[in-house]
């Protein structure tokens, strides 16, 4: 049997998908889940692995090409097999948007299985699930031919009000304990990408988007213990409970109290200017950021974050803009601001996590950091390594990268595997 | 004290009537306008009262007819032509489609052609095949006219004023089953806007767009669909060029549901402008079923009566597929 390969979905804003290198050539033997191609984004590079076992054929795109979402690029036939693909992919149109960038389209069936794509839901609905964060293929649909109504959701969220779905993505899927990623205030997982592709392929990789981030709703409750029982949940979901923890800002305080949560482990902690190691911040900057409603109003505010504005990509604006008019995301980081700043001074302190930690610990700073002051890293217990880097702001993981991967290298490999 | 109450057809004359004597550029050409009075009897006395220099016969050459009218549009007089039936206004398509709506744009703004059209439409008179079309959607889909179709008598006579004094050309369908409905009408003068829908009723549960006696037959439903505890919305979209698309927008928001009414062919017609204008827009993501459309069947209106009504959306139509759409059956 034939399988297509299509260009996945890596990112929710973008429709195209740029080729990169492919990792076999036409007419060589591939093996299902073994590294087929790599796609490009502004954010990322990303590798999409066979979708099964045979004969790569048929090759459509190369190196460099845009093509939209969904695009046939190849097919994967058995050995000796006659096919001869159909001149329009039946399967392009219904291409899933798979968040784990996977060609997996094994099945017909799967496809439409899987995805809100294929469910039969008005658009009322889908609506309505988009803004509440409810997963339509949890909805049982009244409609003619089961087909979800928008009064499904409305009962489905009386009843049972903790449908709420936190948004994970593997990175890279493989053997071994893997990094969990997990972003700042007002960011999303997308954030780790730059830094992603310059990781070596050893360790799969899990992000997260923290509740009313990224496709995570926030749900009723708006506070820090809410977002530390989000990022558990996915962990022993995703069966990640051994991992190396990787946080920024306020993810990085996250990932301090994740280190001490029972049922989950981490094996190392690298919290890059964290939130919680001091009161000071700059509450300016999430009423600033959180209010702009176009680019010249939000760009003063992003290039606060760093010293050097081009570090953070010209995609970076524009993607928030698109986000904010899609999701009802400010007025859910204004919640969680609100819970998390009192006064403009922080309110969490993960100081005691940090005492005396069982795990390696790095703690960095970029020293012209104007969200959460470098000082605050001053006066850790001396089994946390401390890492300043001059010239830097408040996102190292952007400005500093290879840099960064080096010492999640160094961490990542000091942890039992 | 009840509003004086005029036909529709009475209504009209009374607009030319005002027109006419508020200013001397007006006049009215058409077939038997004159002393016969109008082939609908629409134009009456008209003759008697302003003479046949400004209520013309015309020849039985609609080309020729038309063609004197953009003229006259042309060098400043405000004409207005009546066609029999608006089936005949096929042969004078020269003239309104390649002439009238084109000089202004292709003279560069020099030029303006406040030429008005009136023309009769629809079927249930028994005229078959040749006197009973509806083809508002032909003339709306040119670009450089003004397409509206009134219900009432109210906006019949405001509608065909503001058409008079509109610098660019106008169509005015006038459907042949409402010459003799009777309506409130104001006295006087005054503009019906050209570029705005009406709601006639306002309901929850599903919109209905209809034109024309569509309209009329729409409100017939709403009333026996509130009867079912079904709340129709009734948008009456009184002009086709341009469209009122935010009144259209704003209903469906409200009610998720869409039923477009309409005696044109069903295919390509102002039903699939109706429907496209929702799955265009942020109401889309409102809608809890598939668009419904009523139309005409796709075939000439046949000559028998029975057939004649079976041809096009009548009241139990509408019930029966607004019953649907209300009850989650599509």
């Amino acid at each position: 049997m034939a399988h297509e390969i299509v260009m996945p979905r890596v990112d929710m804003d973008l429709a195209t998908g740029r080729m990169g290198a492919w990792r076999a050539a036409e007419g060589a033997h591939v093996v299902k889940g073994e590294t087929l191609f790599e796609i490009e984004t502004d954010k990322a590079a990303m590798e999409v692995d066979a979708p099964a076992s045979g004969v790569l054929r048929f090759v459509a795109a190369s190196e460099g090409d845009v093509l939209p979402v969904g695009s046939c690029i190849g097919w994967v036939v058995a050995e000796g097999e006659d096919f001869v693909p159909p001149v329009t992919s039946p399967r392009a149109a219904l291409a899933t948007p798979d968040s784990s960038a996977r060609a997996d389209v094994e099945e017909n069936d799967a496809v439409y299985a899987d995805a809100a794509v294929g469910l039969r839901a008005t658009p009322a609905a889908r609506r309505a699930a988009r803004e509440r964060g409810l997963r339509l293929a949890d909805v049982k649909g009244s409609g003619p031919k089961g087909r979800i109504q928008a009064r499904d959701l409305e009962q489905c969220a009386v009843g049972e009000p903790r449908m709420l779905s936190v948004n994970r993505e593997w990175l890279r899927r493989g053997e071994g304990a893997p990094i969990v990623f997990i972003h700042g205030l007002c960011a999303d997982l997308n954030g780790w990408r730059p830094l992603f592709r310059l990781l070596p392929e050893t360790r799969p990789a899990l992000a997260i988007d923290l509740p009313g981030h990224g496709l995570s709703p926030l749900g009723e409750e708006a506070s820090f213990d809410a977002l530390v029982d989000a990022a558990r949940s996915v962990m022993i979901e995703e069966g990640a409970t051994s991992a190396h923890l990787v946080g920024h800002s306020l993810g990085g305080a996250v990932a301090a109290v994740l280190s001490q949560a029972p049922g989950v482990k981490a094996l190392s902690l690298m919290l890059i200017a964290p939130a919680g190691l001091g009161e000071e911040t700059n509450p300016a900057f999430f009423d600033g950021f959180l209010q702009a409603d176009d680019e010249a109003a939000l760009t003063p505010w992003l290039n606060l974050l760093v010293t050097d504005p081009a570090s953070l990509g010209s995609a970076l604006a524009p993607a928030t803009l698109r986000q904010r008019t899609e999701l009802p995301l400010v007025a859910a980081q204004r919640r969680l601001t609100k819970a998390l700043l009192a006064n403009g001074r922080q309110t969490i302190d993960i100081r005691d996590c940090l005492a005396a930690p069982r795990m390696p610990v790095k703690v960095v700073f970029g020293l012209e950091d104007r969200i959460t002051p470098a000082h605050h890293a001053e006066n850790l217990s001396g089994l946390v390594a401390l890492h300043r880097f001059a010239k830097i702001g408040h996102m190292p993981h952007l400005e500093a990268r290879r840099e960064m991967a080096r010492l999640i290298v160094e961490l990542a490999g000091a942890g039992a595997a | 004290m009840g509003a004086r109450e005029l036909s529709y057809a009475e209504a009209i004359r009374e607009a030319l009537a005002i027109a006419l004597a508020g200013d001397e550029r007006v006049f009215l050409m058409g077939e038997d306008i004159g002393v016969y009075g109008g082939a609908f009897q629409v134009t009456g006395d008209l003759v008697d009262r302003f003479g046949e220099e400004r209520v013309m016969d015309t020849p039985i050459s609609e080309l020729g007819g038309a063609g004197v009218a953009v003229g006259a549009a042309l060098t400043g007089m405000l004409p207005v032509y009546e066609f029999q039936f608006s089936d005949f206004s096929m042969l004078a398509m020269e003239q309104i489609v390649n002439q009238a709506a084109k000089l202004r744009y292709m003279l560069g703004g020099a030029v303006q052609v406040p030429v008005v059209f009136r023309m009769p439409t629809g079927s249930g008179l028994g005229g078959a095949a040749q006197h009973s079309q509806s083809i508002e959607a032909w003339y709306a889909h040119v670009p450089g006219l003004k397409v509206v179709e009134p219900s009432t008598p109210e906006d019949v006579k405001g509608m065909l004023l503001a058409a008079i004094n509109d610098p660019d050309p106008v169509i005015v369908f006038e459907h042949k089953l409402l010459y003799k409905m009777k309506g409130p009408v104001p006295e006087g003068r005054y503009e019906t806007p050209l570029d705005k829908a009406a709601i006639r009723r306002e309901g929850r549960d599903l919109t209905i767009v209809a034109t024309g006696v569509m309209a009329h037959r729409a409100l017939e439903a709403a009333e026996s669909l509130a009867n079912e505890g079904i709340g129709a919305e009734v948008i009456d979209l009184r002009s086709l060029r341009p469209i009122d698309k935010p009144a259209i927008i704003e209903s469906v928001k409200k009610t998720a549901r869409l039923l477009a009414v309409y005696e044109g062919v069903k295919t390509l017609g102002i039903g699939a402008e109706v429907s496209a204008i929702v799955a265009e827009s942020e109401a889309f993501d409102y809608l809890e079923a598939p668009i419904l459309r009523l139309g005409g069947v796709e075939a000439p209106i046949p000559y028998s009566p029975v057939l004649e009504k079976v041809a096009v959306p009548q009241v139990d139509d509408i019930v029966a597929s607004a019953r649907r759409l209300a009850r989650g059956q599509v």
